[in-house]
Parts: C-alpha cells; structure tokens; sequence
C-alpha cells in the first residue's frame, strides 16, 4: 500500500480507471448513437464540430488525471510523460479548459438566439479559440516558472490562481445560464446546462479539498490513494453529464439509448407540437386545381403542395418547396410565443439559409445577409423576401412541367378518388364494365398505386447516379413476380418471357414501358 | 404488373389482341435498349448566368422543335419580371449609392423619384402586373435619369442582368397587348435554373443522315444548385464548361465578396478533378464574347485577380483580340495544372461564344459534335 500510494498502480487505481475507460465508452457511444443507429445524417458547423471537440477534451481530461496523478506505475522517463505534459497542458486548454469553453460557447449562443433573439455576432469557430486563450496563456506561464513538484502537485500559492480560473469559467457558465433561466426551452438545454455547471462545480469542490488533504497530510497514504480515486471518479461523471447535444442538435437530443423501439425522428414543427404538423388529414379539401391560379395560393394546400414537392424532387429542384413547406409551418406558430418561433427560425436558418447547409435554397447574397443579421428571429417577415424570390424561381422553373407531369395526373387521381371514394365504397362489386374484365374498387386502388411506382420511376430516371434498372426491377418485381394478394391488375397482359426479359435489365430508361401500361389501364 | 397469360385461357379475340400489344411493348423494349447505348450524354456546367441555359435554348431551336405559340407566350410573364427586377436592382442601387461620399450624381429627380418608388414595389411583390404603356413608359423615364444611368454604369457592383439594354429598347414592342416574344426576347429572358433539365437531339447533317443522339442537361449554377450535379457525372461524354468572359469585375449572385471570374477559375479546377471525368471530353465555352468586348477596352482585365499580370498592349481590336487570347491562354494553362498526366488524352478544345448567336452557336455545334465523332471513331479503333 506504501508504495502504490506513492507510485501508483493500487487496486482502487485500476478500479478508477476502469470507470474512467467505461466512461469514455459510454459517451461515444452516446454522441454516435444517432448517426449508427437511425442514420441520421451529420450535422454541419458548430453543431458537429462542438460536440466532437467536447468529447476529445473529456478524452485529454480523464487521461491527463491519470497520468499526472500516478494512477499508473511507470517511469517519467520520456518529456511527453512530464508533469507539465499532462497536468497543465493536458489538463488545462486541452481538457476542463477546452470543456467548459464548449459549454460557454453554446450557452452563448443560446443566449443570444433566446434573449437577443438574433444570431451570434461572433461565429463559434472564433468564439472557440478566443475563450480559451487564457487558458492557453497561463499554461504558458506555469510552463515557464516550473513549479510543479515531483508529484506533480503545484505549490499553495499557484493553486489559488489555477483554481481561480477554473472558478472563473464555471461561473462564466452559470452567467449565461442564469441570463437563460427565464426562457422556457422545449428541449433539455437548461436542465444540461445546470446539471453541467452541478457536477463540474462539485468537481472543483472535490479537486480542492484532495489538493488540501494531500498538500497538509501528504504522510497519510490512504488519503491519497482515496482523495484521487474521487478525484478520477468524480471526473469521469462530469464528462459523462456534461455532454449534451441537446443545445447543438435539439431534436437529436430526443433520441435515447434507453428507447428499445425505433424512434421515428420527427421534423422539428412537429417535435415543437405545430397543428397538423407533417400529416395529411383527411379533413385537407381536395382542391380542384386551377393552373391559372398564382402558385403560392395553391401552395398553400398541403395536398397539392405534397404533390408539388415530390415532382420538385425529381427535378432536383426540391429545396425551394421544403422551405416554402417549412416557412409555412412557422408562420402557424403564433406571434407571441417566441420561444417556438425562434426554434423553428434557426432550424429554418440551418437547414436552408447558411452557406453549405443540407438543402441550402438558391437565393441572393442580400437576401440572405438580412436573414443573417436580423434583429430579430421572431419576426413574422423573416423570411418573407427569401420565400417571394423562390416561388419566382419555382413559377418561372418547374410549374409549367407540373401541369404536364405525372405527379399531376395522380394527384388529380387522388383528388377524384377522394371525391368519390365513399359512393364507391358503399357499392358492393363491379363498378366498371366493357371491353375489360369486371374491374371492382381494388383496381382503382391498384390503378392509383401503380400511378405512384410510376411516379417514383420518373423520379429514378432524374438521378443518373442512381442505379435505375435496379429500382425499375424491385418495382416490376413488386408488381409482376411478387403480386400481394389482391394488388393485381388485370392489364396489361404481357407474356411472361416479355416481363422476364425487362427483368432481365431491359429497357428501363423509357417511361415509354409503363405510360404504355398506364394507357392500357381502364380509365 | 397484371397477369399472366394462364395457359388454361381459350384464345380469343382479347387475347390475340393482348399478345399483339405484348409484341408490340417487347419490340419497342429491344429498340430503345439498343438506341439507348448509342446515346450521347453532354452536361452544360459552369457558374451561375454564365450562358448555360442559353446555349440549352439554343441547341432547342436549332435541333428539336424550337418554341411554339405557347411556349413562346408562356415567356412573357418571364420578361415583365426581368424587366421590373432590373429597374428595381438599379433604383435601389441608386439609393444606396446617393448614401456615400460624391453622391449627388446617383439622386434622382423629384417626379422620377416616385416612380422608383412604385416600381420598386411592383418589383419587391411576388406577382407582377403585365407590363403595360403606362408602366413601360414611367421605365423609360426612369431609366433615362441621369442617376440612374449612372448605376448603370456601377451595374458591376450591382447584381444588373446582361439583358438589361435589350428589353429597355425594346419596351414599347414588350409593352403591346398582343406582345408575343420573339425567339431573341426568349434568348435575351433571363430564368436562373434550379434543378435538372434534360432534352434528347440529333444534329443532323447535311446530307439529312441521322447524325449522333445526344441528351443534353442543363443545370443550376449558384453554390447550392452544384451538389446536385454529381447525379449526373456517370457515362459523360462530354462537359461543356461554360465560362463568361466578361465576368472578371463582377461578383457573384450568391455570394457579393466574391469575384466571379475567381469562382469559375476554382470551379472549373473542381470539375477537371473529377473522378468520373477521366476520360470525358471537355469543351469550354468563352462565352458572352459580345459583352467581352465592349467591355474590355474600358475595365482593365487586371481588375481580376487571376489576370493580375495582363498588361495591355494597344487599343480598339487588337487589344480585344490580345485580351481574349490571354484569357484562353489563362484558361488552358489551368486545365493542364489540373489534369493529371494519365488524363491529358482526353479532348480539350477552346471555342469563342456568344450564346445569343445563333450562327455562332450552329457552328461551334457542329464542331463539337465533329470532335466527339472523331472521338468516338478512335475509340472504336477505326481511325
């Protein structure tokens, strides 16, 4: 026990690091669960770069603890095992230092979205850097003056200074998240932030009074081998609690280890609880669809602007709609509810205004510069410019094809399905007679769903890259060889060498094969 | 997809006609697999209003049906857009100049200031009057204000389209009741692409024989339009990399702190790079050579960064000519940085635009589709 106490390498040591090494694991495992397991696509910016750099900091952190503290029984032969290495460098701008700057930064933000209701004026990857300098600066200064002992444990009067600044940027932390107390969030951005400041407060609590016990009673050797098993633990949680991505990713955040059944990610209208959010009811009238009529008004039906959509996305042209979709879905938020408002404002931003984003809207500089620095994210014409520039793109682009496409066709299908859907339900049999066979309700249903593997297929025949006789044989296969019960039609009829042949890796970039089928099809 | 025929079935009259049909889709099935191999595929790249689209309208005209009534009327409502963006570009240009230092000449007149303002609302609306007698001529007083001419003249600072000068001399023809655009005003209307489009040709030759099919796409040029292009990279022929020439003082639409020569310098880098390109046919386009030279005997080419070292030797068209071959030199020394030495056998050539020119289109046509004849004829080893 003598000698391990000094030196390293006691049971509870190893113990310590185990739940150090257990804890890494689980908090890798925590940050990538999202992108495994339900492949959610990555972010971009600060909401990717800032989690990751929280999890190689809460890597230098623990590892700095071990090393400097003789968790380990090893030789400090090599100057990359010095004490300087580790218990300033390591431990300070690259571990708690680095952490809870990441914390700052995104309270930060949070602050000024939620209080200043406008986006930061300093971007994270500047803002990052400059909080940390003072760390950086005074692991230079301690470098300098050398006065770490050989257990690398600094002198009383260095460790007021060191655990000043450590102080300091909790209580920077619990500045911010005080200046955001008041704002009711609707995900867990508050509760992390307290619980953050909670466990890395307790932390320092713990840290000081080991660096108390060991600097007054170094000759009591339990105490030191106890004071850093804590010391280790008591990190080892921070970590664990002190990540979050609920403030960079809020819907994310909703995703938990916990849940055995597959989450269905929402979109963010419907995690903030917008009316009829993503859902197509059947309370939605069916339009009849006047082309003459100005595209925006149509837009504003959601059946119409689901059908609008599916054929802006097999032009590749898509993104305009989604964000006229997305706009529409702030616009139900009511005015006096900023909270929500701001909420959707920047995912609105992040997904389709900032440079690089995943579905970034091709519209001008200026437009999106007065998106940027708006005063205000609440305001009901945020976007107002941005959505009149698109819906010129799109009207001057995409609305003539519309009229003339497929997804027209079946939306008008649909339409008139709907119409007559419940006088067709309440006939027993045969609707249709003549040339063809009886033709009952089953076939109208198989006519619409062929109408939407169509639709798809046109869809396939736009993205080259996409291997298009693959997608055109799972859906000949789906009609043809693998008929669900009842899902046949009695058109056409192709012989079976005719039908394995197209599977075969015939002629699928004609639509001519299936309009063919689709005028075959009884009207 | 249906049934299929039982064997159990009597042959009857249905189903004689049904196996005909079958007969019929199996026939059209092998002839469209076959002419499917033989189709050659041409991407239109390049940065935003760098003339793809006009060649994409040109090619139309020239190898497919051109434009009928409708579609030449469906235009219309395009051109009255331009032309109330463009007065409203300038007219607000012209406020935001009159707010720095020397700026009495960019203040309009009392009278021409009202009409700026109502234009400037029309313009800031989602749905635009038809463009009428009334309004055509408050756009012509307003556009003949010295302030506003004066804008004009700072238009590169400005996001100004080049058709500017054509509609505004052409405002009483567009401004008629029963204006039908012609095939130049469908040339001159400016629509930023969003998205994909594609049409298939043939050109023909002269001897009337079907020459090559191509399937032309054209494509969006902003930042946020360029990642949709990847969908197109597999089994191209052909990029033709369309840059405009006269760009070099502008910046971009996207995008205000950037020089738009800069970016097609760097974006044509990119699509070089390509993996999918390694043996496509690259075919660039100096295009708006009108506009080019105009323009180059007033702003200096070394306004541009990448042509810092230009040092013009001598005036009228001499030095258009000395300018436009230093460009064409700029260009092709960057192709050959960015080819890698297992790539140089691929087909490079260089042509003089002017997108708006039909001659000139019909002609560099034909000597594209000569190239990628030639091309094709090699790799099949017979020549």
């Amino acid at each position: 026990m003598a000698s391990c106490a000094v030196r390293g390498g006691c049971p509870s040591d190893y113990v310590a690091v185990s739940i150090a090494i257990f804890s890494m694991i689980s908090l890798i495992v925590r940050s990538t669960f999202p992108f495994l397991i339900h492949k959610v696509p990555s972010a971009k910016g600060s909401a990717f770069w800032i989690p990751v750099i929280q999890i190689i900091a809460s890597f230098n952190f623990l590892l700095s603890i071990v090393m400097a503290i003789n968790f380990l029984k090893y030789e400090k032969s090599h100057w990359w095992l010095s004490c300087y290495v580790w218990a300033v460098w390591f431990e300070g701008p690259l571990g708690f230092g680095l952490l809870i700057s990441c914390r700052i930064a995104q309270a930060f933000q949070l602050y000024y979205v939620f209080v200043k209701r406008r986006l930061p004026p300093i971007r994270s990857h500047m803002f990052l850097p400059l909080i940390l300098l003072p760390w950086v600066a005074g692991a230079a200064f301690i470098h300098g003056k050398k006065p770490l002992n050989y257990r690398c444990h600094l002198g009383t009067h260095w460790i007021i200074p060191v655990v000043s600044l450590h102080t300091l940027y909790v209580a920077v932390l619990l500045g911010f998240t005080g200046a955001i107390r008041h704002i009711e969030f609707r995900f867990d951005e508050l509760r992390d932030l307290w619980q953050g400041i909670l466990v890395s407060a307790s932390l320092i609590g713990v840290w000081v009074s080991a660096y108390i016990l060991n600097e007054i009673h170094d000759e009591i050797l339990w105490l030191q081998v106890v004071s850093r098993f804590m010391l280790l633990l008591t990190a080892s949680i921070l970590v664990l609690v002190f990540f979050s991505i609920s403030i960079s990713q809020p819907l994310l955040s909703q995703i938990s280890l916990r849940k055995r059944e597959p989450l269905e990610l929402k979109t963010m209208g419907q995690a903030l609880g917008i009316p009829d959010s993503g859902l197509l009811l059947h309370t939605e009238e069916a339009v009849d669809v006047d082309p003459s009529e100005p595209l925006d008004k149509l837009l504003l039906n959601k059946r119409f602007r689901q059908s609008f959509m599916a054929f802006a996305d097999s032009c590749l042209a898509g993104e305009s709609v989604h964000f006229f979709d997305e706009v529409h879905e702030l616009g139900k938020i009511p005015v006096d509810d900023p909270v929500r408002r701001i909420y959707m404002a920047r995912h609105i931003i992040n997904k389709y205004i900032i440079s690089g984003a995943a579905m970034e809207v091709n519209i001008s500089h200026r437009i999106r510069q007065e998106i940027l620095t708006t005063t205000d994210l609440t305001h009901p014409d945020l976007f107002t410019n941005a959505l009149n520039e698109l819906i010129q793109l799109v009207k001057m682009n995409l609305a003539k094809d519309y009229w003339s496409s497929m997804y027209f066709i079946k939306f008008k299908e649909e339409a008139r399905m709907r119409c007559c859907g419940q006088e067709m339900e309440e006939m027993s049999g045969t609707i249709f007679q003549g040339d063809f066979p009886k033709i009952t309700m089953l076939h109208t249903r198989n006519k619409l769903r062929f109408v939407n593997c169509l639709a798809g297929y046109c869809k396939a025949i736009s993205h080259e890259v996409m291997n298009v006789r693959f997608r055109s044989r799972f859906w000949f296969e789906e009609w043809q060889i693998n008929p669900f019960p009842g899902f046949r039609i009695d058109v056409p009829r192709m012989s079976s060498s005719t039908c394995s042949r197209v599977i075969s890796g015939g002629c699928f970039s004609s639509g001519f094969l299936f309009s063919k089928v689709f005028l075959l099809l009884p009207q | 997809m249906g049934l299929l025929c039982s064997k159990n079935r009597h042959c009857t009259e249905a189903d004689t006609e049904e196996n005909a049909q079958a007969a019929e889709i199996e026939r059209r099935i092998e002839q469209e697999t076959k002419a499917e191999k033989h189709i050659q595929k041409l991407l239109l790249l390049g940065a935003g209003e760098s003339g793809k689209s006009t060649i994409f309208k040109q090619i139309k005209l020239l190898f497919q049906t051109g434009f009928d009534e409708t579609e030449l009327k469906s235009y219309v409502s395009v051109i009255d857009a331009n032309i109330y963006q463009t007065i409203k570009i300038l007219y607000d240009g012209s406020k935001e100049f009159a707010q720095n230092a020397d700026s009495s000449k960019y203040i309009l007149s009392g009278e021409n200031k009202i009409i700026g303002e109502k234009l400037s609302e029309i313009g800031s609306k989602l749905d635009y009057p038809r463009l009428n007698r009334e309004l055509a001529e408050e756009i012509g007083n307003l556009w003949k204000d010295s302030a506003i001419q004066e804008t004009y003249a700072r238009g590169n600072e400005l996001q100004v389209p080049d058709c500017t000068n054509y509609f505004i001399e052409n405002l009483q023809r567009l401004s008629d009741a029963n204006y039908v655009p012609t095939k130049e005003d469908v040339l001159y209307a400016r629509v930023r692409t969003t998205g994909v489009v594609e049409i298939q040709f043939s050109p023909v030759g002269e001897n009337k024989k079907s020459g090559e099919v191509y399937r032309l796409f054209d494509v969006g040029g902003q930042r946020n339009e360029r990642r949709k292009w990847i969908h197109l990279f597999e089994g191209v022929t052909a990029v033709i990399f369309c840059a405009a020439i006269n760009e070099y003082d502008q910046t971009l639409f996207e995008d205000e702190q950037k020089n738009r020569m800069m970016e097609t310098k760097e974006l044509f880098d990119w699509v070089l790079k390509q993996p999918c390109f390694e043996k496509t046919s690259f075919m660039l386009f100096l295009n708006k050579f009108d506009i080019f030279e105009a323009k180059v005997l007033t702003v200096p080419l070394n306004v541009c960064e990448w042509f810092k070292g230009y040092q013009p030797v001598s005036t009228g068209k001499q030095e258009i000519e000395h300018a436009y071959e230093y460009i064409k030199k700029k260009f092709e020394e960057l192709y050959f940085q960015s080819t890698a030495p297992d790539r140089v056998d691929r087909v490079f050539k260089v042509y003089r635009t002017t997108a708006l020119d039909q001659k000139v289109v019909k002609k560099t046509f034909k000597l594209v589709d000569e190239t990628l004849r030639r091309r094709n004829l090699f790799e099949a080893g017979l020549l």
